[in-house]
């Protein structure tokens, strides 16, 4: 127990010492939240869109003061009142980025709408970004729905009301902070831990402390159990900040959290270790771990559903424990999970960690005796 | 039974061998000096002796214990010292003590009496807080062996521990190593220099991963089968190569003078003309005894 000690000890006045990586484990998971909290923003706000009002009526204007108000679109008008030229420039101004939609208001549409005839308004996007598009194409429709209903006072056949559970403004950021957390929780456990290894055997202290009456498996355990906690306290840096600064609900249980952390990095130990008796050099753990690290984030469901996925590679995710660890951080922060909710997500960790930590272990150990 | 008992170990690199059918006798307190250029095998068999490679055949017995059987328990009476700097470059001087100490449990007290003890020998006390990666080349060793002795182990095994430090620094590297080993430590140390055997109680010289002879430094010199006569004449190749072309001597350089080897039945006098016919004062000429190199050389070139 007291060696146990000599070896936590040792690792965490390695790692404080060392400002490169202290700076790097401390600053990647701000550098990585502004990233993913601020640019990667799904939101669809404000969008440029065009008008081209061929009617120039009091009700065509409300049209598009209607379109104004949400705050989804920001319309700028192409055509003065006397104006009556084709929309020649509005694929220029797509292709130059001025707009991204386009809402095209016939002539006749008051009179028709007065009239209680039907009639058709144009909506045109830039699919070049799909999901803009898609999620702009939705607004603006439903604007022009219920500005419909609202004039001519007619009831449409059927009518669809949406909301979002969880997450009532659909904020991407609520969706992406739980997600950084879990990225880094992972890069983080197993680029540590297979560095920390290999630069043990690079330097040839590992043979140093082979000779010494510790067991290989004891010292091993040091290290993993100071990584463990140091992953831990960078994990909670990141919940910290996404909480206080990005201000994400945290509608769960922090310890039922915390413990699934705590088994999760069973498996990402494991890999670290796994990774550490596969490589030689510092240089080559860390391309590893990193090649294996985009794989298995984009297999997460991080950035896209897994339902979206070609079957074949749904296949493939279920190998990858990120994707149920993904799936218990967004439900114990977004929707207040709880493990009655997320146990078959649990045994898939569990399974997964005794697994590879038994493994690797047993592979450090062969290797170093 | 000796102390240490290597019993024809062979161990290989894929199809290089690296030692062959390699036997040793270490006695109780002894200092053991195993010599030979790169590539002897010397690392190889300490590093067997450490169980931190397995041999391919043979055996190690410490003090009548099987190593490979009983290692763990041995462990504790073991001190190595590995032929690269192995310690934490990263740990002050002292951090390094107090890890490698509490490795094998001396803490408290009986750390902070043996430290005191250590920086006795080698200064570096004032260093303490210095960071390992940052000391001299001798003082590393001099820290690596401290690192070595926190539990005061009865077997030593240094490999190469004065290779690129300077003469200085060997020297007193050298001091805590008779110190030891009148404390009753057995050491065994690998070496390519010679005058280092020369300290030694036993040596046995290793080549191609054999061993070539065995004995004490002035038995293994005096194995030397022939004459030695001394040159006090400033070496060239040019005159080496002449003296070669004297039929039954040969010549080597052997410091800023040379070494010229002849048969045990032959009479330095008949040489006399040659040698004068070359332009050589022979008064420059006189008898020698046979260093430890000049019997390493003549074994390496006869291949016995």
């Amino acid at each position: 127990m007291r060696s146990f000690i000599g070896l936590l000890r040792k690792e965490y006045i390695q790692i404080f010492r060392d400002k490169f990586m202290l700076r790097l484990i401390f600053i990647m998971p701000v550098m990585q939240l502004i990233v993913l909290g601020y640019a990667i923003n799904t939101d669809v706000k404000r969008i440029p869109i065009d008008v081209y009002d061929y009617d120039q009526s009091a009700l065509s204007r409300q049209l598009v003061e209607a379109l104004k108000a949400g705050d989804y679109f920001t319309p700028s008008f192409r055509l003065t009142a006397d104006e009556k030229a084709p929309l020649w420039d509005l694929d220029h101004r797509f292709k130059d980025g001025h707009a991204d939609m386009a809402l095209i208001i016939p002539s006749h549409f008051s009179e028709r709408l007065t009239q209680k005839d039907s009639v058709t308004v144009g909506l045109v996007a830039d699919g070049s970004d799909a999901n803009g598009a898609r999620s702009g194409i939705g607004y603006a429709s439903q604007i022009v729905r219920s500005y419909s209903k609202q004039v001519t006072g007619m009831e449409p056949l059927f009518e669809v009301r949406s909301t979002f559970l969880f997450n009532p403004e659909s904020e991407s950021k609520y969706f992406m902070i739980p997600g950084v957390v879990v990225t880094l929780l992972t890069m983080v456990s197993m680029m540590l831990t297979a560095m920390a290894i290999v630069r043990e055997r690079e330097m040839g202290t590992l043979e140093q402390v082979l000779v010494t009456p510790i067991h290989p498996v004891v010292l091993l355990m040091g290290k993993v159990t100071a990584l463990a906690i140091l992953s831990i306290l960078e994990m909670s840096i990141a919940l910290g900040i996404g909480m206080l600064w990005f201000g994400v609900p945290f509608a769960g249980s922090f310890l039922l959290l915390f413990a699934l952390s705590g088994l999760y990095l069973l498996t990402t130990l494991g890999l670290g270790m796994f990774f550490s008796t596969v490589t030689s050099t510092q240089q080559q753990a860390m391309f590893m771990v990193w090649f294996f690290s985009i794989f298995t984030m984009l297999t997460s469901g991080f950035f896209t559903p897994i339902s979206n996925m070609p079957n074949w590679l749904q296949q493939v995710t279920i190998v990858n424990p990120m994707r149920y660890f993904l799936v218990i951080v967004r439900g114990i922060i977004m929707k207040g999970s709880t493990l009655a909710d997320l146990w078959p997500n649990v045994i898939a960790l569990i399974i997964f960690g005794i697994t590879l930590f038994v493994f690797s272990t047993l592979r450090f150990h062969k290797r170093a005796a | 039974m000796s102390y240490l008992v290597l019993d024809g170990l062979s161990k290989s690199y894929g199809k290089v061998p690296a030692l062959r059918d390699f036997s040793l006798t270490v006695e109780k307190g002894d200092i053991f000096a195993l010599v030979g250029p790169d590539g002897a095998g010397k690392t190889t068999a300490l590093r067997i002796v450490c169980q931190l490679i397995v041999a391919d055949a043979g055996r190690v017995f410490l003090d009548g214990h099987n190593l490979a059987e009983r290692f763990d328990a041995l462990k504790s009476i073991l001190g190595y010292m590995p032929q690269t700097f192995s310690l934490y470059q990263d740990l002050s001087v002292e951090e390094n003590l107090i890890f490698f100490g509490g490795m094998y449990g001396v803490t408290g007290e009986a750390y902070r009496a043996r430290r005191d003890y250590l920086y006795g020998f080698s200064n570096l006390g004032p260093f303490a807080d210095r960071r390992a990666g940052a000391l001299s080349g001798g003082m590393k060793q001099k820290l690596a062996l401290s690192c070595a002795l926190m539990h005061d182990p009865h077997l030593l095994i240094l490999d190469e521990p004065t290779t690129g430090v300077d003469p200085l620094s060997r020297r007193q590297f050298w001091e805590i190593l008779l110190h030891f080993r009148s404390q009753g430590t057995t050491i065994v140390v690998s070496t390519p220099y010679m005058d280092e055997v020369a300290r030694a109680d036993h040596a046995a010289f290793m080549f191609g991963g054999r061993r070539l002879s065995v004995g004490t430094p002035s038995d293994l010199a005096a194995q030397f089968d022939g004459q030695v006569l001394f040159l006090d004449l400033e070496p060239s190749s040019t005159l080496i190569d002449k003296l070669n072309t004297i039929d039954g001597l040969s010549a080597r350089r052997f410091g800023s003078a040379m070494h010229l080897y002849i048969a045990k039945d032959q009479s330095p006098a008949r040489f006399a003309g040659p040698l004068a016919s070359l332009g050589i004062d022979t008064t420059l000429i006189r008898p020698a005894s046979p260093s430890l190199e000049d019997r390493f050389i003549q074994l390496m070139e006869t291949g016995a």
